[in-house]
Parts: C-alpha cells; structure tokens; sequence
C-alpha cells in the first residue's frame, strides 16, 4: 500500500534489523575483499555526510525540495546495500538519485539540468556531458532497488504530531533538523518513520532549547550521552532543561505510554543520532573526497 | 554468425543446446532470420549489434525478458508504449501482458534518455500496490533500454464488452453484471483512494476483467499519491482523464482536485454500461501554439445537456472556479434546453427502454436506485459526490435482496470474445518507432476515442 506504512515494500523489504544489516554488508565486502582492502573508505556516517553535502548543493542549484533529498538519500543507502560503492561512481549515483527522486516527490527536473548541474558542481570529468550515463545508472538504481520507490517519511508524521501535542515552532523545527540528520545514519534501514519522528520530537525537547543548529546539537548531544544514557533520561528527569521543557518531556512521554509507539525503539533511536553527532566532529570533507575520487580514478568509473 | 550464436547462448544462460529458447533454436537453425522477440518489437533492434561487443561496466539486467516469457503477439500501443501477450516459460507458466516503455529516440539509435515521470509513477505504484480489483504486477524487468511491466493477463477490458453488446444489434449487459461491475470497481477504487492514490484516467479501456468475471483496475500510468504537495497536482500535467470522463470541476480549471474527479468517472463509466455509448461525448479542444489549456467549452456543453446547468446554490464552490466565466459562454440554447432539470431522470429511462432493458423480473433492470446513484455519482458539486465508501454502501447494490455476485458473468450465456491479439508480421524495424505513436489500437481508431495526455 502507497500510504499505509504498514503493508508498505519499504517495512517488507527494505526494513531490517542491525544483525541483518551487517550480514548484507558483510556479505558485499566479502565478494570485494581486494576492492575493499585497496580502496579504503571513512566511516559510513562520515561518507554518508559528504554524499549529504554534495546533494545539497546540487539540489540548492535546482531548488529541490528537502523531501526529495531526503528520498534521494534513502534510495543511495538501499543501492549501496546491494552494489559494493568501489564499483561505482559515487558522484553519478548521488545526481541518479536525485534526478529519480524528484521525479517520485513531484518535483521533476529535466534530465539535462541536472548533468549539467552535477557538472558544475562537481569537477566536470566526473559527470560525462552524455545524458545517457544518467539514463544507464537509472535503470540500475531502479532495478537494484525492485521498483519499490515510494519512501515513507518521519515528516509527515512529525507534521501531524505537531497539532496534537500543539509543538511550538522552535521545538518542531529542531526535530524537522533532527530528523534531516538521521539520513546520515543506518535509521532509514532499520526502524520505522513514526519512530524516528518520535525521537526527533523528544530530542528536540530534551536538548538545550537556547541552543539550535547542528553543530550547537552535536556538542549538548555529545555531552548528554556522556552524562547518562537517553534511557534514564525517558521518565523526564533530563539534566539541565528548565521547567517548561520538562514539562512537555512529561507530556510526550505519557502521550508515548499511551499508544502504541515502542519505547526501545525509541532509546535506541536517540543513541544512533547522538553517536551521529559525536563522529561528525571527525568529519573531514577533504578526505572523503579524496578517498573517492582514488578509486573512481584509478577504476576509471568516470568512463 | 557463429560468434553472434555464442553470444546469444551466453546471453540465455544455456550450456546445452536443448535448453535453447525456441526463437534461438531457430536463428541457429536458420529458419527465420530473426527471432519472433526482433520480430514482435519486443526488442529494440540495436540490441542484437549489442551482443556482438563484449560486456562493458554498464548496466545489464540480471532477469532477461525472453528468459522467463515467450511473446505471443502484439495487443496494443499506448500513450507510452506497447502491449504484449505473452506466455510464461520454465517457471513462470501462465498468460501474461507485458507493457514496454521505449526511451526517447535520439538519431538513430535508441539511448538512455531518462524514465518518463509517469513510468515511475507507474511502476512505484503498482509495487506498492495489492488488491484484488487491481491489475496484478508480476515483475518489473529492466533490459536493454526498455522497461518491461509484466501483468496478470485480462481477457477482457470494458470498452470490448460495450462493443460485444452493440454488435451485430444493440443488446443490453445484464443488469446484475452491471452491479457486479461496479460494486467490484468501486472496491478497488476505495483501495486506492484510502491508500491516497487518485487514478486520474478511469475509462471503459482502463478496466481490465478477467476470464473469470473478475474486475481489475489497471493503467496507473496517470494514478499519483494525493499526500504530495497538492499545488503541484495541477500544474504537473497539464491534461488529466480523458475528456468524456473529466470531471465538470477539471473542465472549470479547479487546482484542488480530490479523488471525487475519479467517481464522476465512475458515473459516466456506469451510465456507459447501461447504454452502450459515453454519456458525455464532447469533442476535445486541442491546445493552441502556445500550450496554454483551453476551456473545454464542448465537454462542458455535453454535461449541460443532460445534467443542465450547475447553480451556485447547488455547488456553492461554483463561483470561485478559474473557468467560471467561461461557463457564461455555453449558448443559451442548451441552457434553455436545459432548463426542465429532470435531464438525467428522462436520460435514464430513456436509455433503459431504447437499450432493452425488461420492466420485470426488477433484478433484471438497474431501476430506480440505479438512477440515484448514478445522480449521486453525476453530481456537480465534488464536495457532495459520493465517495467510493458512500457509494459502495448504496442501497442499489442490496435493491430486491440482491447479492452482488463475485463473478460478474456469473448466470451469464454470452461469451465474449477473447482480446484481439495480433500476430502481424512486423518488420523488426518497428521496434525503434517511438513508443508515443499512437494509433496502434484498431478499436480506437473505430471509434474515435480520444486521447488523454500529452507527454510531460
Ligand atoms: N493486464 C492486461 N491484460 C490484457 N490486456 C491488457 C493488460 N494491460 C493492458 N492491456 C491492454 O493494453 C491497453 C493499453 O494498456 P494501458 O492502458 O496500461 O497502456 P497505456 O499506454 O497507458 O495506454 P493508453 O494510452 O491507451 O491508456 C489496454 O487498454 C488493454 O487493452
Ligand atoms: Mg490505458
């Protein structure tokens, strides 16, 4: 079903659990264990960062709406769960996804401008000015990914929280970041959208509320999980936020109790996204390029 | 020859020659020149110089076509493609259509240009999809630059049965096949609009049934999710449903459809059924130089006839449609014409008498409740059109201690003939014409339907 996440294909095929995850990439790198060991790459989250930042600026040239670069990165983390990256060119697939992403979310870009975009954006050799490269990695993505490109988003559920538990406006637009920021994990693969908008609300509330924007998250969340971890943090007991904040904490953990939203998934949610933000600080956008561009080079992937 | 003959049988899959599909045992016999896939346009005609080069890093199906099914003949050309019959071969086994996207011609070679919105659409939503009022999707398989959509084979779509029963003499479709239809069209519909999905383009050639009387929705080539941002819902396609089935407030220009548009469709399609030619036949205005969409003035001056004039104090929204003024321009003659405003009362009887319908047994004519559904389906104001809940929940489909039946042939004597599948002889050049042409599907052309969309 198109909106029922439930009998969705996203919750019957592209839902998994960690153990299942790993096995799959285990079982990818196994196949390429040369590649893999030739061609060393960052951390997944750290990668995920680049790819996130290069989208953004392709999609910023062609004013692409955040829910298709949300939809794009899904499709680049389920493509890079079945095609081992080193044999690929990552640049050709984050513009594929993107271009076929649009399409889903109805915002269509032509074909055309958005070669000639990435090319601008990105050092020209890496995108060959034939449309047909774009075209080949479509149907590769698309075939890769079953024809199953309907996303399911935390946003829209976010959005409809937002009149029930009356957010105000800065908590809701913490968690629209929040929940932006989970892209960049394994969470899109691995638990449902309701429950990442969940965490994202709750994140919002318990984090400091003077402080907004990533980098000012990342350093109350690093300093957060190294207090007490988030489960001791549920019944409402946050450290530091004044009152009328633990008051709505309060309110979404007795909304949370009384429906049917699994708490467990929730804590572990939260971890992922505080883990998120403690490695971001290593991020380095030089190295994952360099490291890319490496093996695109050397494999002629560019071609 | 000999090399290309590797080729083909590395491309199988084959290490022994009597595993050979059938159409490879013949090019290596040398009884046909090509095989029956070239011949039937199945595959782009480049594709066998392909075989020739040795496999580059590009994309290549790991699922091939011919593999799986073996192409029986050729149904029907599309907006966007063809349509196959086909069988299955090793483990598939059955009867299957396969509807095939071509890419954009570009010279003279067939290239990579990008998959049409409306092909995405349509395979993200019949992915997602399962009911069964809707067509079934087998699989999808991506080769050679086309895409192949492999359905459960129908036997039957409406517009061929309306055609059975005006052939050799107007005969009317039972009553209680009527009710089977729609109760069963209706059900599919609320699957799809409870799943936010709009169908846009529901019409007698869109709605396939089974050999076993079962109705199942098909063509999602226009269907999009409802949730999505809803300005874009107008200004993406610039022509939605074909006209005789658009809905009066599609014509008025309205930005903020809902899935009311596909149950007015409903109504003409139910009205068609009961008297064996579209309700509102206008003739399409067809956009000018400019691209700008005109006012479907004749389409609307069809509806104004029979339904007459739509008031504000019945459509309350009625002012506020951007076409609004055009409406002025539908002569008076056809408002005055339409001024007794029982039109749909007398249609309906009318119709029922002139195509044959008994008075009695009562199971044996739509009646009464026929015709207040087919009022609450008609209705101008999409705010008060039923919904496909409402309408299913409709007193005509329990009228006389009725049930409605599973099998809408069910007590049936006809039989209607099976598709028109044809086995034309087409030079294997056919396969590099664009998919868009239309024109291909005789029953169209008989009877001037109009086309419904343009590329976006
Ligand atoms: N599953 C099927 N079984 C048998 N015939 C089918 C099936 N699907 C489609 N057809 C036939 O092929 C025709 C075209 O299919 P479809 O409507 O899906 O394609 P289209 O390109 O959107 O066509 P159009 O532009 O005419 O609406 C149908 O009207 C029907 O006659
Ligand atoms: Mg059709």
């Amino acid at each position: 079903m198109a909106a029922n996440y439930w009998a969705s294909t996203q919750r019957r095929h592209w839902q998994f659990s960690r153990e299942t995850l790993s096995e799959i990439r285990q079982q990818l790198e196994d196949e390429e264990r040369a590649l893999v060991q030739q061609y060393p790459l960052p951390d997944r989250r750290l990668l995920s960062i680049f790819f996130n930042q290069q989208l953004g600026k392709l999609g910023k040239k062609m004013n692409v709406r955040q829910q298709a670069l949300a939809t794009a990165q899904v499709y680049i983390r389920r493509f890079y769960s079945k095609v081992e990256i080193r044999r690929t060119n990552p640049y050709l697939v984050l513009a594929t996804a993107l271009y076929l992403a649009c399409k889903m979310e109805e915002c269509p870009q032509h074909i055309r401008m958005v070669v000639s975009e990435a090319r601008q954006q990105w050092p020209a050799d890496f995108i060959i000015s034939d449309v047909s490269k774009l075209g080949e990695c479509e149907f590769y993505l698309i075939s890769e990914m079953n024809s199953q490109l309907i996303i399911h988003h935390p946003y829209r559920t976010l959005h409809e929280f937002q009149g029930t538990l009356s957010m105000a406006q800065d908590d809701i637009s913490l968690a629209w970041s929040i929940i932006n920021d989970h892209y960049l994990t394994d969470l899109p693969l691995l638990v449902p959208p309701h429950v990442v908008a969940v965490t994202a609300m709750f994140l919002a509330l318990t984090l400091k509320p003077t402080q907004t924007g990533l980098q000012a998250v990342a350093s109350t969340a690093v300093s957060l999980n190294s207090v007490s971890p988030m489960s001791k943090e549920l019944p409402g007991t946050t450290p530091g936020p004044p009152n009328t904040q633990q008051k709505k904490v309060q309110h979404l953990v007795s909304w949370l109790a009384e429906g049917e939203i699994d708490i467990k998934a929730v804590v572990e949610c939260s971890q992922e996204i505080i883990s998120l933000y403690d490695i971001w600080e290593q991020y380095n956008e030089k190295t994952c390029k360099e490291q890319i561009v490496r093996f695109v080079k050397a494999r002629g992937l560019d071609k | 020859m000999v090399q290309r003959d590797l080729a083909l049988l590395e491309k199988h899959g084959v290490t022994s020659l009597d595993d050979l599909p059938p159409e490879v045992q013949a090019v290596r016999e040398g009884h046909v020149a090509q095989s029956d896939a070239f011949a039937y346009g199945l595959l782009p005609a480049d594709s066998q110089d392909a075989r020739k080069l040795p496999p580059n890093n590009g994309y290549t199906s790991k699922v091939r076509v011919l593999d799986r099914y073996k192409v029986i003949g050729f149904i029907s050309s599309g907006t966007y493609g063809r349509v196959y019959k086909a069988v299955g071969v090793n483990e598939q086994s059955g009867e299957f259509a396969i509807k095939k996207f071509k890419p954009d011609k570009e010279g003279e070679m067939i290239q990579y240009t990008g998959i049409s919105q409306s092909a995405c659409r349509e395979m993200a939503l019949c992915s997602e999809l399962s009911h069964p009022n809707m067509i079934h999707l087998v699989e999808i398989i991506l080769e050679d630059k086309c895409i192949f959509m492999v359905f459960e084979y129908a036997e039957h779509d409406l517009l061929q049965i309306i055609q059975h029963h005006i052939q050799p003499t107007r005969h009317p479709i039972p009553a209680s096949a009527i009710k089977s239809i729609l109760f069963q069209l209706l059900s599919g519909l609320l699957y799809l609009h409870t799943n936010w999905v709009l169908h846009r383009d529901l019409k007698p050639a869109n709605i396939m049934v089974t050999s076993k009387g079962e109705v199942r929705i098909g063509d999602l080539g226009l269907a999009r999710l409802f949730y999505k941002p809803l300005h874009n819902l107008f200004s993406g396609d610039k022509v939605v449903v074909t006209i005789w089935y658009r809905a009066p407030e599609l014509l008025l220009g309205s930005r903020h459809y809902t899935p009311a548009i596909d149950l007015w469709a409903v109504g003409c399609i139910f009205a068609e059924l009961l008297s064996l030619r579209p309700i509102f036949k206008g003739e399409e205005a067809k956009m000018d130089s400019k691209k700008t969409v005109p006012f479907q003035k004749n389409q609307m001056q069809k509806i104004v006839e029979i339904l007459g004039m739509p008031t504000k104090a019945k459509w309350p929204g009625l002012v506020h449609q951007p076409e609004f003024t055009q409406l002025q321009s539908i002569s008076s003659a056809v408002r005055e014409a339409s001024q007794g405003n029982t039109g749909l009362e007398s249609w309906y009887w009318n119709t029922l008498k002139s195509t044959g319908y008994p008075d009695s047994p009562p199971s044996a004519n739509p009646g009464a409740q026929g015709l207040d559904l087919l009022a609450k389906l008609l209705e101008y104001d999409p705010a008060k059109r039923l919904t496909a809940e409402q309408a299913l929940q409709h007193p005509y489909f329990t009228a006389n201690g009725d049930r409605v039946t599973a099998n809408c042939f069910e007590g049936m004597t006809t039989q209607y003939p099976h598709r028109r599948v044809s086995a034309e002889d087409n030079d294997i050049r056919t396969s590099s014409l664009p998919g868009t042409k239309r024109g291909g599907l005789p029953d169209d052309s008989l009877t001037g339907r109009p086309t419904k969309r343009m590329k976006e």
